[in-house]
Parts: C-alpha cells; sequence; structure tokens
C-alpha cells in the first residue's frame, strides 16, 4: 500500500542509507524523520538490505517456549491469523508458542495472579491503563517502543499515556477497540433527525420520540468493561466533573453542573432509554440492537460487522437473529456537553513478564510481529474493529474505504485516558474496576438521586485516590 | 415401599404425579432449554416472531462448531484427568482421616475433627492469590498436578466429614471381635471395616468427582497455555468472543460437558443415596 | 453383612514379624496420626499455609503487583466495616441465604418423600432429577442468564407474542427482580442436593412402624412428625448447614448473571472480595472475604449443636 508520492522519499532513503551504510536502527529513526509510513519503512528496509525483521536470522539462537496470553477475538478468522503467525515464527526460530485466549473479564484474574506468583504467560495482552497495575513485574520495552513508535511515526498520545509510566515503557500499545454510537438512520429520520444530535440534550429529545416509537435508544450500564464506562465517563466528563483534577489527588466530581447534568439524565433516561439497561452487558445491546428493539447505542463496530457478515449470507457466529440491514445502520462519534465532547480511550497493549525465563524470544517474537509487515496483516484481519495505535496505519484502507467506520477512527481526535484529567494510572485502573463512575450514573438513576449518588462516589474516590 | 394408606387412583394422581411433575419441569426446565438452544438454528435462535420454546429444525451445528472451533476433546480430557486423579487422592486421605477420626480414640482427636471442618468454611476468594504462590513455588503452573493437588483443598474437608460419620455408624463389635481374633489394627480396617464403608466411600467419591469436574475459578488461574484448559474454562474462553456469546455452542458444551457425570450418577445413585444416610444422620 | 473370617494363617507371620513398627500400628493415637499424615500434609500446604497468607495479607495494604506494602493491623477491617457497600453485600448474603435455604430444605424434603415412593422409572427419574447439581455451574448459569437477559428472555418474547407484556421483563435490572432471579436460580440448583441426602435419611425409616402407626389411625401428618422426621431430623440440619456454608460462599452464580450489579445490590461476598481484587487491593479483598468466616461458624456452631444434642 505505498501511496504514489511517498515513493521517492524511499528511494531517496535508501540511497541515503546504503551510501553512509546507515544501521538497521538509523533507519528507523531516519524514515521516522522524514515522516515515513510503515510500509514505506518495511519497503526501504528491504531494500537497503536490512533485515525488515530480526527474526530471520536471530543474532542470538532462541529455543524453548513462549505463553501469550490474550482476550478472545471478536473476529474469529484474526484469532486463527495470529496463531499462523505465532506458527510461522517458532518455526523459524525454534521456539514453541502458545497463546492462551481468554474471556474478557478473566484475563485481570490471570495475570494478577500470574503477577503474585511469578509464574505464568510470558507475554500478557493488557487493556486500558493496566500497565501502571503490573510494571513493577515487567520488562523495561523503551528499545522495542522506540523502534516501534519509530516506525509509525509515534504513538498516539491516548496509548503513550496507558503503557508508558513515568516515561519508561512497559508495554507496547497496538490500539483498541474505540466506541461511537451506532443509530438506525431511518428511525432518526422518522423521529426528525437527519442527522445524528450533537448534543446530549439533543440526543435525548429525539430519544424521547424513539421511545414512543417503541425503538428507545438502548445504553449498558451494568457492571461490565466497555459499553457502561464508555458512556458514563464521557457524560460525566462532557458535563465538566472528573475524578480529579490534573494534580491526580483532588477530586473533581461534585460539579453542580454535573449534578444538574445526572438530573437530566434521570428524566431522559425514562423518556428516552430502555429501562432495562441497567442489568445489560456489554452483550446485551448487541442483541438488542440487531434484533431491532433500540434504535441507537454505544458500541464497538462489532454491531456492524456483524450486520454485514449476515447479509453476506456467511455463516455468522451470532447469538442473534440479525433483522437490521447493514445499509440502515450508521455511526456517529459521541454527542458534546457543555464542556465539550469526550470518549474513552484505553490502549491494548503486550508486554513482557519480569519471571518470564524466555524474555529473548518474547522481545524477538513482539519485535518481528510489530513489524508493519507482520503487523498490517494482523490489522487488516481484524476487519477495522481495533484502531491503531500508530498514525502511519490510520491510512490503511480498511480505515478509509468504509466512511460509516469513520467515527471509530475519529474518536483519537477527542478521546481520553480513564483517570483523566489526572494521569492514567493506577488509581484511574482502580477506580474503573471498582465501577465507581459506572455505578454513580446506574445508582442515580435507580435511587433518582443525582447528589446522593455523587456523595457516595466522592466517598469512594477519596479512598482510592487518598493513599 | 408403597404408598402408605390406600390412595384411590386421582388422589395418588393429584398427592403424587402432580407434584412430582411440578418438580420435575422446573428442576428439568433450563436443561431442557439448553438443549434447545443447542439445536437451535442461529436464524431462528432467538426470533423475536417464533415461540422460543419451539424447535421447528433442529440442527447439529453448534454441536459441530463445538468440535470443529474448540478443543473440547482435549478439555474433556484434562477435566477427566485432574478430576479423576483428585478425587482418588482426596478418597484415600479422607478415608484415612475419616477413619482416624471416626474411629480411633488419641487425643486431639475432637479438636482436630473440629479444625478439618472449620477448614471447609474458608472461602476459595481468600485463598487463589496466596495458593497460586504455592502452586508456582512448586513449580506446578499449568500442569495437571496444580488443579490435582488444589482440588483436595475443597474436596478433603467435606469428604472426610462424610466418611467420619460413616465409620461412626459401623459396629464396634465387629473390629473388636477381629482384634480378639488376633488380628492387626490395620488387617481389621482394611478386611473388615472399609469393605463395610464401600457405600459411604462410594457417595464421597460421586460427590468430589462432581465438584471437581465443575470447578472453575482454580482451573482458570493455575492453567494456562491453550491446551491445559479444563471443560468449563476452556468452552467459556473459546466460545465468549469479545461481546459476543455462541449461545448454541456453550449450550452444546454445557450438556456433553454433564454427560459423564450424569453417566456415574445413573449407575451409583441408589448407592450414592444409601451412602449418605448412615454418613450424614451420626454426622 | 456378616464378618468374614480371618484367614488364620496370617496371624502366626504377622506376629514373626512384630518389628517394633508393628507393634507401633496397635497403638489408636500412632494409627491415627499416621492416617492423619497425607491429609494433612495436603492441607496444611495447600490451604492452611494460604490461609495464614491470607489473614496476613489482610492486615496489609498490599496491592497486586507491588512488592513493596506495609503492615496496618485492622485498619483493613475497620475500613471495611464501615464500607457502605460492604453493608449492603452483608445484607444482600443474608438475604441470598435466609430465603434460599428454606426454600431448597422444603422443596427438597417434598421430593424426597415424592421419589421414595417405588414407581415406573423411579430411579431414571431419581438421576434426572439430579441434573441441576450435575451440570458445570460455569455452564447452567449461562442458561439462566439467556432465561432472564433483559431483552432476549423467552419469557419476554413469549408474554410479547401472547400480548400480556408491552415491554421486556427486567429481570436483573432492579435490586428486588435481580435478587429474585438469583434465589430462583440457586434454588433450582439447590433442591437436589436436598432431596437426595433427605431421600438417604428416608430410607432409614423402618416402614413396619409407618404401617403400625396407620393402624393406629394417624394421620400422614401425624406419621410424618412422629415417624419420619425424628429419623430424618439429623440428616435435615447437617444438609442446611452445608447448604448455608455454599450459599454463603457462592460466586460462580452471581459472578455470571450480575457481577453484583446493578449497583452493587447484588454482591455476595466471593463477588465482592473478587472485584476489590480486580482493583488490586488484596488486603481488602482478603479482608471481605474474612469477615465471612466469622459468620460461617457461629452458622455452624448453633446448627452443630442441635446435632449434638440428639447424641
Amino acid at each position: 500500500m505505498v501511496d504514489e508520492r511517498m515513493t521517492n522519499p524511499v528511494q531517496d532513503l535508501i540511497a541515503e542509507a546504503t551510501r553512509l551504510r546507515y544501521s538497521r536502527r538509523t533507519v528507523i529513526r531516519r524514515a521516522a524523520a522524514l515522516g515515513l509510513s510503515a510500509p514505506a519503512l518495511g519497503l526501504v528496509l528491504s531494500g537497503t538490505g536490512r533485515q525488515p525483521v530480526a527474526a530471520k536470522a536471530p543474532s542470538v539462537q532462541l529455543g524453548g517456549e513462549l505463553n501469550i496470553l490474550a482476550g478472545s477475538y471478536f473476529v474469529p478468522e484474526a484469532q486463527t491469523f495470529f496463531d499462523q503467525q505465532t506458527k510461522e515464527w517458532g518455526d523459524q526460530n525454534n521456539v514453541t508458542v502458545s497463546t492462551d485466549y481468554v474471556n474478557w473479564p478473566d484475563i485481570q484474574p490471570k495475570v494478577a495472579s500470574a503477577v503474585e506468583s511469578g509464574a505464568g504467560p510470558d507475554i500478557v495482552e493488557l487493556r486500558d491503563t493496566w500497565t501502571y497495575l503490573y510494571y513493577e513485574q515487567m520488562v523495561d520495552l523503551n528499545d522495542l517502543a522506540a523502534s516501534v513508535g519509530g516506525a509509525g511515526g509515534n504513538f498516539y498520545g491516548w496509548a503513550e499515556n496507558t503503557v508508558a509510566v513515568d516515561g519508561q515503557y512497559y508495554s507496547i500499545p497496538v490500539g483498541t477497540s474505540s466506541a461511537a454510537f451506532a443509530y438506525r438512520q431511518s428511525y432518526f429520520e422518522q423521529a426528525g433527525a437527519t442527522e445524528f444530535p450533537k448534543t446530549w440534550e439533543e440526543l435525548f429529545a429525539v430519544g424521547k420520540e424513539l421511545k414512543a416509537m417503541g425503538k428507545p435508544i438502548g445504553q449498558a450500564l451494568g457492571h461490565s468493561t466497555g459499553d457502561p464506562p464508555n458512556f458514563a465517563y464521557s457524560y460525566m466528563w462532557a458535563h465538566g466533573a472528573m475524578e480529579v483534577e490534573e494534580d491526580g489527588k483532588t477530586i473533581a466530581i461534585n460539579k453542580p453542573e454535573f449534578v444538574s447534568a445526572l438530573e437530566t439524565l434521570i428524566t431522559g433516561w425514562k423518556d428516552a432509554f430502555d429501562e432495562t439497561g441497567l442489568s445489560w452487558d456489554d452483550s446485551a445491546n448487541n442483541r438488542a440492537f440487531l434484533s431491532d428493539q433500540i434504535s441507537a447505542t454505544i458500541n464497538g463496530s462489532s454491531i456492524y460487522i456483524a450486520a454485514q457478515n449476515a447479509a453476506a449470507g456467511a455463516e455468522t457466529d451470532t447469538d442473534y437473529e440479525v433483522v437490521v440491514d447493514p445499509a440502515d445502520i450508521n455511526h456517529a462519534g459521541f454527542p458534546e456537553g457543555p464542556a465539550g465532547r469526550f470518549n474513552v480511550l484505553g490502549s491494548w497493549s503486550y508486554g513482557i513478564m519480569k519471571y518470564s525465563e524466555n524474555q529473548e524470544a518474547a522481545r524477538a517474537f513482539l519485535e518481528w510481529w510489530l513489524a508493519p509487515e507482520q503487523f498490517e496483516p494482523w490489522l487488516e484481519a481484524q476487519k477495522g474493529y481495533i484502531i491503531p495505535a500508530l498514525p502511519a496505519y490510520a491510512e490503511n484502507p480498511i480505515f478509509t474505504t468504509d466512511p460509516k467506520l469513520a467515527p471509530y477512527l475519529d474518536v483519537v481526535n477527542y478521546g481520553r485516558n480513564k483517570g483523566y484529567a489526572g494521569p492514567a494510572n493506577q488509581k484511574a485502573a482502580r477506580a474503573s474496576s471498582e465501577y465507581i463512575i459506572t455505578d454513580l450514573i446506574a445508582k442515580a438513576i435507580q435511587n433518582n438521586d443525582a447528589q446522593g449518588a455523587v456523595d457516595e462516589a466522592v466517598r469512594l474516590l477519596e479512598r482510592v485516590y487518598g493513599r | 415401599m408403597a404408598m402408605v394408606g390406600s390412595a384411590t387412583g386421582a388422589k395418588r394422581i393429584l398427592r403424587f404425579h402432580v407434584p412430582l411433575a411440578f418438580y420435575a419441569v422446573f428442576l428439568l426446565f433450563p436443561f431442557l432449554w439448553m438443549l434447545i438452544v443447542s439445536l437451535k438454528p442461529d436464524q431462528e435462535l432467538l426470533d423475536t416472531g417464533q415461540n422460543p420454546f419451539l424447535l421447528a429444525n433442529a440442527t447439529f451445528t453448534h454441536y459441530r462448531y463445538l468440535f470443529a472451533e474448540t478443543d473440547i476433546l482435549r478439555y474433556a480430557l484434562n477435566t477427566a484427568v485432574v478430576t479423576v486423579v483428585a478425587t482418588v487422592l482426596s478418597l484415600t486421605c479422607s478415608v484415612l482421616i475419616g477413619y482416624a477420626l471416626g474411629r480411633l480414640r488419641f487425643k486431639g482427636g475432637y479438636l482436630l475433627g473440629v479444625i478439618i471442618f472449620l477448614a471447609y468454611l474458608v472461602p476459595p476468594t481468600v485463598l487463589f492469590i496466596p495458593l497460586a504462590q504455592v502452586v508456582a513455588r512448586f513449580n506446578l503452573y499449568n500442569s495437571y498436578w496444580a488443579l490435582i493437588f488444589t482440588y483436595p483443598t475443597f474436596l478433603i474437608p467435606f469428604a472426610s466429614w462424610l466418611l467420619m460419620g460413616y465409620f461412626r455408624t459401623i459396629s464396634r463389635e465387629l473390629e473388636d471381635a477381629a482384634l480378639v481374633d488376633g488380628a492387626s489394627r490395620w488387617q481389621a480396617m482394611w478386611r473388615i471395616i472399609l469393605p463395610l464403608a464401600i457405600p459411604g466411600i462410594l457417595s464421597a467419591g460421586i460427590f468430589c468427582f462432581t465438584l471437581g469436574w465443575n470447578e472453575f475459578l482454580y482451573a482458570l488461574v493455575f492453567m494456562g497455555g491453550g491446551d491445559m484448559k479444563t471443560i468449563p474454562v476452556g468452552v467459556v474462553s473459546d466460545l465468549i468472543r469479545a461481546d459476543v456469546y455462541q449461545w448454541g455452542s456453550l449450550m452444546a458444551a454445557g450438556i456433553l460437558g454433564s454427560v459423564p457425570v450424569a453417566i456415574a450418577y445413573s449407575f451409583f445413585v441408589d448407592q450414592y443415596i444409601s451412602g449418605l444416610t448412615a454418613g450424614s444422620t451420626k454426622g | 453383612m456378616a464378618v468374614q473370617p480371618l484367614p488364620r494363617t496370617s496371624v502366626p507371620d504377622r506376629s514373626r514379624a512384630s518389628s517394633r513398627f508393628g507393634a507401633l500400628l496397635e497403638r489408636e493415637w500412632f494409627l491415627a496420626y499416621l492416617f492423619l499424615l497425607p491429609g494433612g500434609l495436603i492441607l496444611l500446604l495447600f490451604m492452611a499455609y494460604p490461609f495464614g497468607l491470607g489473614i496476613w495479607l489482610s492486615m496489609t495494604d498490599k496491592l497486586v503487583g507491588f512488592s513493596d506494602y506495609s503492615f496496618i493491623r485492622l485498619e483493613n477491617y475497620r475500613w471495611i466495616y464501615g464500607d457502605s457497600i460492604f453493608r449492603q453485600t452483608v445484607v444482600n448474603t443474608f438475604i441470598y441465604g435466609f430465603v434460599t435455604v428454606p426454600f431448597k430444605l422444603f422443596l427438597g424434603l417434598g421430593l424426597a418423600l415424592l421419589l421414595n415412593e417405588t414407581f415406573r422409572f423411579s430411579r431414571l427419574l431419581r438421576a434426572g432429577l439430579l441434573l441441576p447439581w450435575i451440570v458445570p455451574t460455569a455452564l447452567s448459569s449461562l442458561a439462566w442468564l439467556m432465561l432472564f437477559d433483559a431483552v432476549f428472555s423467552p419469557f419476554s418474547l413469549l408474554g410479547r407474542q401472547w400480548g400480556l407484556l408491552d415491554s421486556n421483563i427486567n429481570f436483573l435490572g432492579d435490586a428486588f427482580s435481580a435478587r429474585a432471579s438469583l434465589c430462583l436460580a440457586n434454588i433450582w440448583r439447590g433442591i437436589p442436593f436436598f432431596a437426595v441426602s433427605i431421600l438417604a435419611g428416608l430410607q432409614a425409616v423402618p416402614s413396619e412402624l409407618h404401617e403400625a402407626a396407620a393402624l393406629d389411625g394417624a394421620s400422614p401428618w401425624q406419621r410424618f412428625q412422629s415417624v419420619t422426621l425424628p429419623v430424618i431430623r439429623n440428616i435435615l440440619l447437617i444438609t442446611t448447614l452445608f447448604s448455608i456454608i455454599w450459599t454463603f460462599a457462592d460466586f460462580q452464580l452471581v459472578y455470571v448473571l450480575t457481577k453484583g450489579g446493578p449497583v452493587n445490590l447484588t454482591h455476595v461476598f466471593g463477588t465482592y472480595s473478587y472485584q476489590k481484587m480486580g482493583a488490586g487491593y488484596i488486603g481488602e479483598a482478603a479482608t471481605v472475604s474474612l469477615y465471612m468466616f466469622p459468620i460461617l461458624a457461629v452458622l455452624a456452631a448453633i446448627l452443630l449443636r442441635y446435632v449434638r444434642r440428639e447424641d
């Protein structure tokens, strides 16, 4: 996927590198300075006779076993593809690689017991700001971050924040699944909205019409790690409240404008939302949307991809009767509030554990896999479900050919890490694991008491941030 | 035993068949639901226009998917190995403990009995992180031994307790007679008491087997590496992808996963029941 | 069962080889400790030691993944005691335990009385009705998750198709219905254990006594009270005790169905502790779990006293 205009800098750099006998690392650094895309860098590297990947002729003899822990993939083919990649690399390097895919909520207990006991997978996939929770037991990956990031035009800030503890990289971000509103164009038009509402209040107003039509908005607010916090944090930030100020200490959630926004939401919930949402988990809204019970919901692109698969007549793995035409599904970024427009972003990243007895191989594998030749096809296999942590990959056609997926990529422009306006650190991760913000919203709705819910959250946040 | 008292046919239906039918419906209903879901094609699975409890077209797609896309047979093997070995180990220990506490007089016996019982009250959630350290220290992570040695923590206390009660029900004279006849204590236990305790041992064994077969938390945390998963962990990992549940195959796995235990029960249900009798009445 | 006569020949052999060890084996205390050894060793290593470690951790401010922590005595216990979510959790657990156990007891007793009759397929039905207890909870609770699904519950679908409902049933979405749903699933899973244990007790009831009482004109209820109940009294107590332990310590059913939500209204000790662990608070997580221990011990002591009174 090399752009025409890229050809020249590529040739130039090849010439330069050959003339000055650049090392592989220097080539990478120069490519980054010139702003070359990841695939272009691959061309330069192969053009200069440098190994685009470290694996084929490893300087040290690798061997032994390597175990990777990752969340189950939403796109099954991508999981199969990753298995092929690990096998390919393993065969070349005489390393037996196995990957352990687990249900998302089970990743954290496994990592926690691994870091506490010093036995477990060599490479772990981390979500959100988890790197801050476990970095003491993880290997410093600054070199790798420099080469991977350098080649791709430096990681996005939201990705870097979640993996670099005090500027030190402990895991390498690959991207994240982002969230946007999936909505039914026809229903919104019927309700008098030709385009998706720009503010939360407008959304509630349209939602009232939609609910009257029997197709409310659906929002998950149960104890679940994806869709509920995506809404809760964004709504909080949009109304001027946050867990803590920039200093990471001062609790800043008890804001009058937020309390009144919660009151608006309490009314809005009855008028515009499916009220069973308080118990929904990440999967419930997929089912509700695709079975034509709701008209809009916050989700990753999984709803759209599933509808497309079903429409294509493919043998689907979905758990619902897909009655929704993908042509009627559109996506929109989150509405804005008085304080602006927000969304939640946390990276998915890969790190190496300190207790691993095969750190050499783990590092070599990550270096190989994160090189554009391997990584870009993997990203393509994800069908756009995962947005990249490096700007270079954002130019990939999977993100640009279907304009409907654009809102997912656009999240990088207004997404914030959990913990904002404070740093994305372990405290933010703890508050998130205790569902403090999600429960704040749910509690306000359930008890019909905005101020009471905020006060309770203040107490819990003080405990988390106060020590 | 026939129904006590003389009941006419209609009375019997009212007093016996109607309540029994109620139980059968309530207890088997979710199971039936699993069966329906596992046999329903995806298109009909949750079609809102259709009666969800009817099965218009049965399909084995979900079962095929289960065998093609997950390592279910391997998981079954893992589960079987771990459960059988852990059960045998726990049962051996429990028979010895139960015998010692139930039939031998020694100092501290009562106290130890209480401690064994209290061990049963220790919540697994407090154990699992410290236990992970022990497992790691003995280098057991991701091996069968990790589960074989951790399952007894919840199997031994219950089985010992049950067997202790069972051993107490066996008359002391039998043993004394043998001892008078010149048998050693060991022989008296091995030849006389143990054969009499077989129903109790059997029900403790089935009990251990069920608990081991169904265990989730330890199997999740102490095993890794793809092909070392047990059935409950493996199917949940493989069939819940991000925010999508593959219901049909999950339910198929639930049904297939319980077959071995169900078979064990249908063979031994009577012995199991008679084994529980004495064991728990004299607990 | 008749006592098998011991082969006489083995005795002289044995006495000839009467080593010191053989003599020791004849002492009850030695044999007892020997028998306690293997199980005791396993429990010591894999239970007592981690349990001790857990108690120690509950008195520290240890966080998952951080090696630096300090001893803070009972600070966690004090904080957790005052924690409103924990208090809610205690309430939930007691509701969960004290609603489900009586249902399980009475429904289990009823089922046992029915199954005690001889009828066609009785054996098959006995095994069949055990299914709720046999199916791995990780999977059977998924079946309940489906049945209670907010948007796809078959009950909601059917209700809407038949025009009985105009919106989906909110099974897990508010405190009352979520707790009720959890209780229902728990009762479902727990009945078979009660039924089987009680059935075991019923088979020890001598049928002659029943017949004699019937001849004396005793009503079925009187016969149950005077003949059956005394025999199965202990089994009822013991089964109840174990059921209370399991219900209080339940984790999986609640975790799969609600993860403690909505808004922590359905947490039990296990799930709240697990949530604390997820947030990295090992010390607090251990504390939450450990609070359950004395509660269970007291309940156990009360019930066991009743059992012993009989002996």
